[in-house]
């Protein structure tokens, strides 16, 4: 077997770093769609919204049943289909690997942020909520500046470590043929054939990333373990 | 039942709060039964009686944290209905201090005191700030105004809650067993802050079982037991010579 040569990486790292932008540009929109999508959701649950309610609950039990790949797999070729028929003339209209990616990434995630949040509603005392009737806050001001500040502080560690699964599972937009990290890294050790040095790398890079995530989550909860210790 | 026909407020012209023939039921169970009570303007009232009696029932049906099912409320003039309307223009003008506190945990003190009068009052940041440090000053909190309640002794916390309250310049406030949850040293911070309260005039309704502080300020002392009005005297008479057998068996277990 031939010895590691690794100044292959330092020459591959520029498109590697065009890989994990993407990688972390998908993260970071992933999140900030499902994040405002799941915190909907929640609510739509939480308020029991007569028919909507029920249709996300069971938007969220289909999501949450299937593998993501397949849920990427269904946006990209059915929904031009539909878009299709929408429009009219029945052609397909496609959207295109990116936008299938951030709308699929986006819309898997609301699912589980909004679980998340769900049970961060439920947890609130009700104490809170009888606080605000007295102080006669609107239900807009009861969620806005008191309920949801405090769901998301106390869930903040487990959206955290959800969303550090979302930026692993980025990796899989490799399907659409589109390329990430891992995606710009496997092209790259086929291309060179140091499959071992690059998949290493890569790792890394994963682990560096992940890393850094978790010890945000660990002092987090820290954090809020000190903060919540009143009474 | 509400009776359809009772559109005039039939009440005294000087009465703030007006409950009349108050109905709430848990399910099966009656938890109110028949409820008759007039405060007048500058009132203060102690509600007592035996745990389940239904007297914090009774003020949470005033600024409708509880729905009643019969019967009339009558607040500052304003009849509470199912309307949203009525109900909030109702908790605008009654403050309300929990057994538990209740403060935000995310916001500092001072910032606690500051979120109803901007929301529901529409004060600028800064004159809600300034109303703010006002009151705390008056229940002796102040130079804690930027810390947040889980750094604060119960005591201080209840103290902070009823500046809360009081930033919304309440004509009425309501106590639901204030001090219960405090440990006994923590009892006369809070009792002090409430009897400077009804020094300066204000109409309060008390749930307590503090009888020092209903011999010092309220004006009635109302027994209340399984959900109905038992007896209703002032301080002295009540505490002296309470005339139904359940309020002076009452009398005699909270004094051991």
């Amino acid at each position: 077997m031939n010895s590691l040569d690794f100044s292959i990486v330092a020459q591959a790292w520029p498109y590697l770093w065009s890989g994990l932008l993407f990688s972390l540009a998908l993260t970071a929109a992933a999140f900030v769609i499902g994040m405002i999508l799941g915190t909907l959701f929640a609510l739509v649950q939480h308020f029991e919204v007569p028919v909507a309610g029920r249709l996300v609950r069971a938007y969220i039990a289909l999501i949450r049943s299937i593998p993501l790949i397949l849920v990427l797999f269904w946006f990209f070729f059915l929904v031009p289909i539909v878009l299709g028929h929408l429009s009219g003339n029945g052609r397909p209209v496609p959207i295109g690997a990116t936008w299938t990616a951030f709308i699929t990434f986006g819309l898997f995630e609301a699912a589980y942020y909004s679980e998340i949040i769900r049970v961060g509603l439920r947890a609130v005392n009700r104490g809170q909520f009888e606080a605000c009737q007295a102080l006669a806050l609107s239900t807009f001001h009861t969620y806005r500046c008191v309920i949801l500040p405090q769901v998301l502080r106390v869930a903040s560690p487990i959206i955290l470590s959800q969303t550090i699964i979302l930026f692993q599972d980025t990796s899989l937009v490799y399907v659409l043929s589109l390329t990430d990290l891992l995606g710009a890294a496997s092209k790259l050790a086929q291309l060179n054939g140091r499959l071992v040095e690059m998949y290493l790398v890569v790792a890394l890079v994963y682990l560096g990333v992940s890393s850094a995530a978790s010890q945000c989550v660990a002092s987090l909860r820290k954090r809020y373990a000190m903060a919540g210790a009143h009474r | 039942m509400f009776q359809e026909t009772a559109v005039n407020v039939t009440s005294r012209s000087s009465a703030i709060v007006a409950v009349e023939n108050l109905v709430k039921r848990f399910g099966q169970f009656t938890a109110l039964n028949d409820i008759n009570l007039t405060v007048a303007a500058g009132e203060k009232i102690v509600l007592c009686g035996p745990s389940g009696s239904g007297k914090s029932t009774l003020i949470r049906c005033i600024n409708h944290i509880e729905k009643h099912d019969g019967g009339r409320i009558v607040v500052t003039g304003v009849e509470l209905t199912d309307r949203m309307t009525d109900i909030n223009s109702v908790r605008r003008e009654v403050g309300m201090v929990f057994q538990s506190f209740n403060l935000f945990p995310h916001l500092s003190i001072v910032e606690n005191c500051m979120l109803a009068p901007m929301k529901v009052r529409g004060l600028s940041r800064e004159e809600a700030h300034e109303r703010a440090m006002g009151v705390l000053r008056q229940v002796r909190i102040h130079d804690q105004a930027g810390k947040y309640p889980g750094q604060l002794s119960g005591g201080q916390q209840q103290r902070v809650a009823i500046a809360r309250a009081l930033c919304m310049q309440p004509k009425i406030m309501l106590f639901d067993e204030p001090t219960s949850a405090l440990d006994p040293e923590m009892v006369k911070e809070v009792l002090d802050t409430m009897i400077g309260l009804a020094r300066g005039g204000m109409t309060m309704i008390c749930v307590t079982h503090e009888m020092g502080f209903a011999r010092e300020v309220a004006d009635r002392v109302v027994f209340m037991d399984r959900g109905t009005i038992v007896e209703e005297a002032d301080p002295e008479t009540f505490f002296r010579a309470a005339r139904t057998e359940r309020a002076k068996g009452f009398l005699q277990q909270i004094i051991h």
